[in-house]
């Protein structure tokens, strides 16, 4: 369990690095193709990492037509992200990009676990989601996007 | 890229940021029950890439007249690999999506670390990010949605 649980941290800060990384490169040349440079940076990592782990790799074909097709959204919607987070951190800051995108996660994340059923817990998660909201009515004050590159 | 967008609108597009993100990590977490977390991540930057390179292609011609935020200069090198940590926190988040931890708690615990980061790269400009000192509204913002994200994982 606490490997786990260092893995997740450890998770945060490497997408706290990717996010602030590609918000400069996204400074440079833009957010989509900041994304492609990203995916694509991703893409030859993981062929090399899977060509160099032992053990039986799934295969190919077998694994494309049992998982059901909506689960290959995934990689369209990570463009997006990343493409949002590279035009959005440099104007924001790091600490608010995190804060923001945490708040639409969390909030994401109890819809996705919620099936329906009412529980004592249901009323602790609306509060947890009610503290968000106000954080992130909080947040809303004027920003000068102009600024922080013109200071840089 | 967004030229209409100012002020505020930045803050919703970060919301919606993570609206997607835990869409993406779910379907991920998925892709992976199938597979394995590295064999579900390969899948998702490859489908990625294909996509990116698409919308680059479709939107090539308009956005080059627009693009008027961009910095001065050439970009430095270290920051075309913004990916390999990117390619990380996939193979991460499919390995602790499904452990005990579940998608909420993986999400709880990468949000410490995102917000510990944030902390250290506004103050210190590392990665070449502006540096802005906090506010105390800032602080207080972070403290609650911080403290109802914790709500929401330990009442599960």
């Amino acid at each position: 369990m606490i490997s786990f649980i260092l893995l997740a941290l450890l998770n945060g800060l490497c997408i706290g690095a990717s996010r602030a990384i590609n918000g400069r490169l996204g400074s440079h040349i833009g957010a989509f193709p900041t994304s492609w440079w990203n995916h694509a940076v991703g893409f030859a990592l993981l062929s090399a990492l899977l060509l160099l782990t032992p053990g039986p790799t799934p295969a190919l074909l077998e694994t494309l037509h049992s998982a059901p097709l909506l689960s290959y959204a995934g990689g369209v919607i990570g463009v997006l992200f990343v493409a949002l987070n590279s035009h959005v951190l440099p104007r924001i800051g790091t600490t608010r990009t995190a804060v923001l995108v945490i708040s639409g996660q969390m909030v994401t994340g109890v819809l996705l676990d919620f099936h329906g059923q009412w529980h004592t817990s249901t009323l602790a998660q609306l509060a947890g989601v009610a503290l968000i909201v106000a954080g992130i009515y909080l947040s809303r004050r004027p920003v000068k996007p102009a600024a922080s590159l013109a200071t840089r | 890229m967004f030229p209409m967008l100012k002020g505020s609108t930045n803050l919703l597009l970060a919301l919606l940021g993570g609206v997607l993100l835990a869409l993406m990590i779910k379907l991920n977490g998925e892709l992976a029950r199938y597979s394995s977390a590295l064999f579900s991540s390969w899948v998702a930057h490859g489908i990625g890439a294909l996509a990116a390179l698409l919308i680059v292609c479709l939107i090539s011609t308009k956005s080059a007249r627009h693009h008027t935020n961009s910095s001065p200069g050439k970009a430095p090198r270290w920051s075309y690999l913004g990916g390999i940590p990117g390619a990380f926190t996939v193979v991460l988040a499919g390995i602790t999506v499904n452990s005990p931890l579940g998608l909420a708690g993986s999400l709880a615990l990468m949000m410490v670390g995102q917000v510990i980061f944030g902390l250290l790269t506004d103050q210190r400009g590392w990665f070449g990010v502006p540096r802005r000192p906090l506010t105390r509204r800032d602080e207080l913002v972070t403290v609650c949605v911080l403290a109802g994200s914790a709500l929401i994982i330990f009442s599960r």
